[in-house]
């Protein structure tokens, strides 16, 4: 089999020019104090990263490995106990027009409406010029929920939970996307749907994405680059640049290089490939 | 509703009968026709227009008083953590102490009558209130602060479009347990030293033994608790519906 | 950012408590205020050496005491039963839920003048202040905790052949547990505050009759002492079941 998987080392890319990407991650530690003892828990260690502006990346990795602390770093929203992120060459300090959040909670406000939670990033970022109801109507619309704009979120299942906080994200536009499993209650249909209409939404804007899911097939079709982590401490392992032609179809996903993609990622998953992210690996 | 107003025509029915019949003295529990008569009475004389207005200013300014500095207190409490741990001790203690106790030395600073009552009023919702803001604040979702910090919401952001509507079902909830506690220390400080008011007029016919009107003021008391804690109810169902799902 | 331990928060409330009886020693002494009106700590704690070796306060303790424990041990044998069989039976509830709910927003207190024209001025009618401001509370949440029983672990337990007895004891007991403590803890405060201040109206012996006549003595100490006695007392019985309830909710989690 050719080597055309490629296992960057993370710290050689490091080295070059930081203007280049649009997303760096330099040495990030994040570590939480622990509840009720002494000391830190370490959720993420020294991780490193570089997303070229316009790639599409997706996070994989056991349940509990720091895949929503780094994104959360990235957003600003957690301050590392180490390292740094850049964003366009500057060093994150805190949230940022740039970035936004897709959060695996939803975190959705429970007295506010569809519509006026969309409208609700737009109020906050200071939107004007521009009916923000209508603009938030047509976002709403985008995600499906055509009809619903008026009910609360405890009227919603969880997967229009779901659709409305990727809206909210989406309505203010972001250059960079920030999605913690945002399909994750999805069913599996809707979930194809809605890949498909992100993918359409970022090769149209150019966005940069950064997406974490726990479903490895999803992980490899959506992705330029799929970062996958591991636990104890949280660490990256490997990133995998994943080059497979676009537009991506369900036919990909029958090809010998997907499944071969597959088969790697589930291996680095169970532990079986023993690696660190400094060693280049090809096969 | 309806079932309410049978239930409680029957035990006007029965308790009317039972004394009717000779079962029970009238003397200790009257009857209800007397007590609607009384209540007439008192009516037309001005006696009851005057005891529920000397009342009703009580409460107004102890519990309009304690809802300010209660949700103030609150508020502050909740926002800064210092706050909390300074008012911590004395709220705690405050809220579970028999706070009527200290009657007699509010006497000694106020002085017999109504300075004292409304002082009684506020303290005994004040805390209820305070509490209540308090632990709104402080069991906001942090993911929702998290996710308006996201799209670089201000601390005014913050308090105004997360931490505010997020703790309002609380806040209501203990205006309404404050309503509660501010009518017994309207009623109970008026029974231990006023000229006017429903208490007083409650401990002036209880010393007379005059059982009926006794009850009649009693009755008046219910009134206005069940209105009021309807009323806020009421308010509190209108903001409450975003939060109880439907199961 | 320093991380706030819950050390840091005990430092605080305890140097807020110590500051706040600084002043309270310091502000009469310095001439700020008339002690007369606010006493002192010091006062206080002279006259608690003199009051609690009396025979006097070992008596007034007592009366007070059986009062609450008599008034309040009716509370929750009548409210938890009745408070149960509401909650289990709906006719039942419809019926007796207005008139209920009707007292239970009213001021329990004002009924104070009635029990002692029906009770005198003794014990009895402290007894039945306490009873009423306890069983109230025991039975709203004895009654809410019923209904709030998932319907499903009725629907299991009969899955197996419960009885309807066994239900009652294996399932809705349990699983209404906490609504019934939860009762208990706001029908303690206002037993307490129902014996306090029935005392304080009209009463021959007890710890509110004393408050009472110091204040009319104007022995702000004296007075000062039993308050906060009375204070302490139903601080630590609201504590205690505090700490029972979030005991037993961890235990149900
Ligand atoms: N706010 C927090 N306080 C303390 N510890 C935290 C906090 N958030 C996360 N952690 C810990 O950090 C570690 C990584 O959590 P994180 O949420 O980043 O994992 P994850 O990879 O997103 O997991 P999952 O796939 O289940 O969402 C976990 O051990 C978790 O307990
Ligand atoms: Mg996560």
């Amino acid at each position: 089999m050719e080597t055309r998987i490629v296992l960057e080392p993370a710290m050689l890319q490091n080295q070059g020019s930081a203007a280049a990407s649009h997303i760096r991650v330099e040495g990030l530690t994040v570590a939480y104090q622990k509840p009720k003892a002494a000391g830190t828990l370490i959720a993420v260690s020294s991780a490193n990263l570089d997303i070229a502006r316009g790639t599409f990346v997706t996070i994989v990795g056991p349940s509990g490995c720091g895949k929503s602390s780094l994104l959360l770093a990235i957003a600003g929203l957690v301050q590392p106990a180490g390292g740094r992120v850049l964003v366009n060459g500057q060093p994150v300090s805190g949230p940022g027009r740039d970035r936004a959040v897709v959060f695996q909670d939803f975190a959705l406000m429970p007295w506010r409406t569809v519509l006026d939670n969309v409208r609700f990033g737009l109020e906050l970022q200071r939107w004007s010029g521009e009916d923000l109801t209508a603009r938030a109507r047509r976002y709403v619309e985008l995600v499906g929920l055509k009809g619903f704009e008026h009910y609360h979120p405890h009227q919603l299942s969880g997967g229009m939970q779901q659709r409305v906080g990727i809206a909210r994200a989406l309505a203010v536009d972001p250059e960079i996307l920030l999605l913690d499993e945002p399909f994750g209650s999805l069913d599996a249909q809707t979930r194809d749907e809605m890949g498909s209409e992100l993918l359409a939404i970022w090769e149209q804007n150019k966005k940069t994405a950064l997406f974490v899911t726990h479903g490895i097939d999803e992980a490899i079709f959506l992705a330029d680059q799929i970062v996958v982590m591991a636990r104890n401490p949280g660490r990256i392992s490997e990133i995998i640049t994943v080059d497979l032609p676009r537009p991506r179809t369900i036919e990909t996903m029958d090809s010998e290089l997907f499944i071969e993609y597959r088969r790697h990622i589930r291996a680095c998953l169970m532990g079986k490939v023993e690696q660190s992210c400094t060693q280049e690996r090809r096969f | 509703m309806l079932l309410g107003i049978v239930s409680f025509a029957a035990i006007l029915l029965v308790w009317e009968s039972v004394v009717r019949l000779g079962w029970a003295n009238p003397f200790f529990i009257s009857q209800p026709s007397a007590i609607a008569d009384s209540l007439s009475r008192a009516a037309r004389s001005g006696e009851l227009w005057n005891n529920l207005e000397v009342s009703l200013r009580e409460f107004a300014i102890g519990y309009g008083a304690s809802v300010v500095v209660g949700i103030l207190a609150g508020a502050l409490a909740g926002r800064f953590r210092i706050v909390e741990y300074v008012v911590d001790p004395f709220l705690w203690f405050l809220y579970s102490a028999p706070l009527i106790a200290f009657y007699p030395i509010f006497v000694l600073w106020f002085g017999l009558g109504v300075p004292t009552v409304i002082a009684i009023t506020f303290l005994l919702s004040v805390t209820q209130i305070a509490a209540n803001t308090l632990r709104g604040i402080q069991s906001v979702n942090p993911g929702l602060l998290r996710a308006a910090r996201s799209f670089g919401a201000s601390e005014r952001d913050l308090l105004w479009k997360v931490v505010l509507p997020a703790s309002v079902p609380m806040v209501i909830a203990g205006l309404r347990l404050g309503i509660g506690r501010a009518l017994m220390g309207v009623v109970v400080g008026e029974l231990f030293g006023a000229t006017a008011g429903l208490g007083f007029s409650i401990a002036y016919y209880g010393a007379l033994l005059k059982t009926t009107d006794m009850i009649a003021s009693v009755v008046v008391i219910v009134v206005l608790g069940v209105l009021c804690t309807q009323a806020l109810s009421a308010v509190e169902a209108r903001f409450d519906s975003w939060r109880t799902g439907p199961g | 950012m320093p991380i706030p331990s819950s050390k840091y928060r005990v430092l605080v409330s305890t140097i807020a408590v110590l500051v706040f009886l600084g002043i309270w020693e310091i502000a009469p002494r310095a001439g700020m205020v008339d002690p007369t009106f606010t006493s002192q700590p010091s006062r206080v704690f002279a006259a608690s050496l003199v009051i609690v070796p009396s025979g006097d306060f070992l008596h007034d303790v007592s009366v007070s005491l059986s009062e609450f424990a008599i008034g309040f041990a009716l509370a929750v044998g009548f409210g938890v039963p009745l408070g149960l069989l509401l909650g289990r039976f709906p006719v039942l509830r419809y019926l007796l839920d207005p008139p209920i709910m009707a007292i239970y927003a009213t001021p329990h207190l004002a009924l104070l003048p009635i029990f002692i024209v029906w009770l005198g001025i003794g014990m009895q009618s402290k007894i039945a202040v306490a009873f009423v401001g306890g069983v109230i509370p025991i039975l709203v949440n004895s009654m809410a905790g019923v209904r709030g029983v998932e319907r499903s672990w009725v629907t299991a337990a009969r899955s197996f052949c419960a009885r309807e007895w066994d239900v009652f004891v294996k399932v809705i007991l349990p699983a209404s547990l906490p609504g019934v403590v939860m009762g208990i803890r706001l029908g303690v405060s206002r037993a307490v505050l129902g014996v306090v201040v029935a005392e304080m109206y009209q009463s021959q012996a007890g710890v509110g009759n004393k408050i009472m006549l110091y204040g009319s003595e104007f022995r702000t100490d004296y007075l000062l002492f039993n308050v906060l006695l009375v204070s302490v007392f139903g601080f630590t019985a609201t504590w205690a079941v505090r700490a029972l309830e979030e005991k037993l909710w961890t235990a149900g989690k």
